[in-house]
């Protein structure tokens, strides 16, 4: 060993390098092969159609944020099938195109990211650019598109700040994070519920969304006991829960992202820390979380961009249970909010591009802003900083095992269980 | 009382986690001179072996964990006679580079293999014993704090007392001294790496139920048995136990006794301890088999 000290420091430099790479690297490609019984996204005819809408997308295929980079991916190759196979391709004019999606794997790293968008746009000439998922990785990529004047338009990036910044071309289909708790805790609220706690990990969006429902408990006449923060990859949050535990609330609010969610249910099992309510911003709408945490995830209630319940339709795709089954033929697998938010970004775009019957950034920003559709993912009109303030957020709560929706009111479809039990 | 009671029994658990986490690595590092930079994915490897056999078959963690050290040993085996022994003489760096390449290679197969998707094993040994209104032990912290010590117990007395533990003590001290007074090297190190992978994967096996398992789940905890080991002393089974003690008592004081930011506090905790034990006792805080700055040989 002749350089003993560098080796070490050059270790701690490569399992911190590892955290947010995988290996896949450069792995380009034009669009999968679906899973389920559908066709395929990939066999397009292009030569079929008047010419192509390139568009361009980083997403997580590995790192942190591979199984919402996955779900968002399907969201997007949903429209992609969808549009040319179904839909006829984009009609500009008299003309028809097809729509052509390049990914990228941007390995769940915020810098990979941008450096992949940069190059989406000087290498590969996209015309416009779709979202990659978290807010921390929107956040980059965005300024990036922004500074070379090209539209992104995003359903899985959701934090307050990115829309503070005065951008031209970053729209947002989903409920703004601030947001997300909002119908659940006036739903509480209407129960009686006095004291809460919240624990959110410090990253862009739990921390917009901790914030959020901050405003929102307060706005109810409900008392914040505590607010706690942790770091990204936590593995531990007993503290936390013993904290909690010892101020006994009525709810407990945890923001972050899927691991957290399996870690805050064990804790409270662990340390028997049973507050009224449980609301987690993310993991309570994933099928699969329910599965693996069973009876220990039941009553705990979360945010939901969309479900398939949801009574929203439009002349796309049809209602949210027409697009749920179409995704589920297409992919083998029910669709979950990060996946309708996905499709929900690319039919925008598509109407907007419609709208304007051209791809001319103007143009369809333009058609962008003055865009008033009903989807099946709900209502879409943006407001002057590019956010859909049309579509509220729903809220789901796990009762028998089942993912229900449980406010606001218009979406429900059972009564919210509180206390838990 | 109950409160500080509670952050023992915490910052405990945790430690115990830490420990069987940790082991495997600190004696690879110690005996050898590799720093594996795989280590997570090991874990995680024996991670996803307990997730299918509790998946698959409904075999609990616990049960499946003592299959999942046999399965990891061959593995292990596999990897140091295809890998680590063609490079185990050459720089430290290449060693290095090589455990790197291993770690996103066992990734990329993981991911390939299963998806990206987070799984869970079941345990029935779960829950909380409660012990007074606002005091309760963690059950399947409780008992992967049990097989740690266990582990710990069984390996310090391998090491010590048996002429193969002799032999791995005597190669990690002097490697040519070794070799003169006719300990097999080659041997040594094969057995010190299949057995540590071993370890590391029945460590995979017992959090399988305590964190989400996914390919990616790696690197942080390279990270932390990385911090631990340089801390405690590298090949120190004592100061591993030792060593995940001291900050899983730490990181839990500091969670439970600071607002607000106590957690992220208890994070940063086990890195300020690495740097103290670096410059100012780099054989660790329990003397452990060389020093950071050793050389390999």
């Amino acid at each position: 060993m002749r350089k003993p000290v560098r080796a070490v420091g050059l270790a701690l430099c490569l399992a911190a390098a590892t955290a947010g790479c995988a290996g896949d690297g450069d792995d380009r490609a034009g669009a999968t092969t679906p899973v389920g019984d559908g066709g395929g996204v990939g066999d397009v005819d292009y030569r079929a159609f008047d010419g192509t809408v390139r568009i361009g997308a980083a997403l997580s295929e590995t790192g942190k944020y591979a199984v919402e980079g996955k779900d968002s991916r399907q969201g997007y190759d949903t429209w992609v099938r969808w549009v040319n196979e179904d839909y006829g391709g984009i009609r500009i004019g008299e003309d028809r195109y097809a729509a052509e999606i390049i990914y990228y794997d941007d390995e769940s790293d915020a810098d990979t990211a941008a450096n992949l968008v940069q190059r989406l746009i000087d290498s590969d000439g996209v015309d416009f650019l779709l979202g990659p998922y978290s807010s921390g990785l929107t956040t980059g990529t965005s300024a990036i598109a922004e500074a070379n004047g090209v539209i992104m338009v995003e359903g899985n990036g959701t934090s307050d700040t990115m829309f503070e910044r005065g951008f031209q071309n970053l729209f947002l289909v989903a409920t703004i994070a601030s947001d997300y708790t909002r119908s659940a805790v006036e739903a509480l609220a209407v129960r009686g519920v006095r004291t809460a706690v919240i624990a959110h990990e410090d990253t862009t969006f739990p921390t917009s969304v901790a914030a959020g429902a901050r405003r929102h408990l307060e706005a109810n006449g409900i008392e914040v006991l505590a607010v706690e923060t942790y770091p990204k990859d936590i593995q531990d949050v007993s503290a936390i829960m013993t904290k909690f535990r010892n101020l006994d609330p009525d709810v407990f609010v945890g923001g972050g992202h899927y691991n957290d969610a399996v870690l805050f249910v064990n804790a409270a099992d662990e340390l028997g820390f049973e507050p009224d309510a449980m609301l987690i911003t993310v993991g309570p709408s994933n099928p699969r979380l329910v599965e693996q945490l069973d009876d220990d995830v039941e009553g705990v209630l979360g945010p939901t961009q969309w479900e398939a319940t949801m009574a929203y339709a439009g002349d796309w795709f049809g209602s949210a249970a027409d697009y749920a089954a179409y995704y589920q033929w297409l992919w083998g697998e029910p669709p979950v909010y990060q996946a309708a938010s996905a499709t929900a970004s690319a039919l925008a775009l598509h109407l907007a591009i419609e709208a304007a019957g051209s791809t001319e950034t103007d143009e369809v920003r333009q058609a962008l802003r003055a865009l008033r559709a009903d989807t099946f993912y709900g209502p879409i009109a943006f407001d002057e900083r590019g956010v859909n303030i049309a579509k509220p957020m729903g809220t789901i709560q796990v009762q028998d095992g089942e993912i229900l929706v449980v406010a606001p009111d218009a979406a429900a479809v059972a009564a919210l269980v509180y206390p838990r039990g | 009382m109950s409160y500080f009671a509670q952050a023992l029994i915490n910052g405990v658990a945790l430690g115990g986690m830490y420990t069987i986490l940790v082991l495997g690595f600190s004696v690879i590092w110690g005996v050898m001179g590799v720093i594996n930079l795989a280590h997570g994915e090991f874990v995680m490897v024996g991670a996803y072996l307990a997730w299918m056999a509790s998946d698959f078959w409904d075999v609990d963690p616990f049960v499946s964990a003592p299959v999942v050290f046999c399965v990891m040993v061959l593995f292990g085996y596999l990897v140091q006679r295809l890998l680590v022994n063609r490079i185990i003489n050459r720089s430290s760096l290449v060693s290095l580079l090589v455990m790197f390449g291993v770690s996103i290679i066992l990734q990329s197969v993981m991911k390939v293999s299963f998806s990206a998707d987070f799984r869970l094993a079941n345990t029935d040994l779960d829950g909380a014993w409660r012990l007074a209104d606002r005091l309760t032990i963690p059950v399947t912290r409780f008992w992967v704090l049990v097989v740690a010590v266990g582990v710990t117990v069984a390996l310090s007395l391998f090491l010590g007392r048996s002429r193969l533990g002799k032999s791995i003590r005597a190669a990690a001290q002097n490697r040519e001294a070794a070799r003169i007074v006719g300990v097999d090297i080659d041997k040594v190190y094969a057995v010190t790496f299949a057995l540590c992978i071993g370890l590391t994967g029945v460590a995979g096996a017992l959090i399988s139920p305590l964190l989400a398992v996914q390919p990616f789940q790696g690197p942080p905890l390279t990270l932390k048995a990385f911090a631990i080991t340089a801390m405690a002393g590298l090949g120190s089974v004592r100061g591993a136990l030792g060593g995940a003690m001291v900050l899983g008592l730490v990181e839990a004081m500091l969670a439970l006794y600071v607002d607000r930011i106590g957690t992220n506090l208890a994070v940063v905790a086990s890195f300020v301890l690495l740097v103290a034990a670096l410059v100012l006792r780099p054989q660790g805080i329990f003397k452990g088999l060389r020093h950071v700055d050793a050389t390999s040989t």
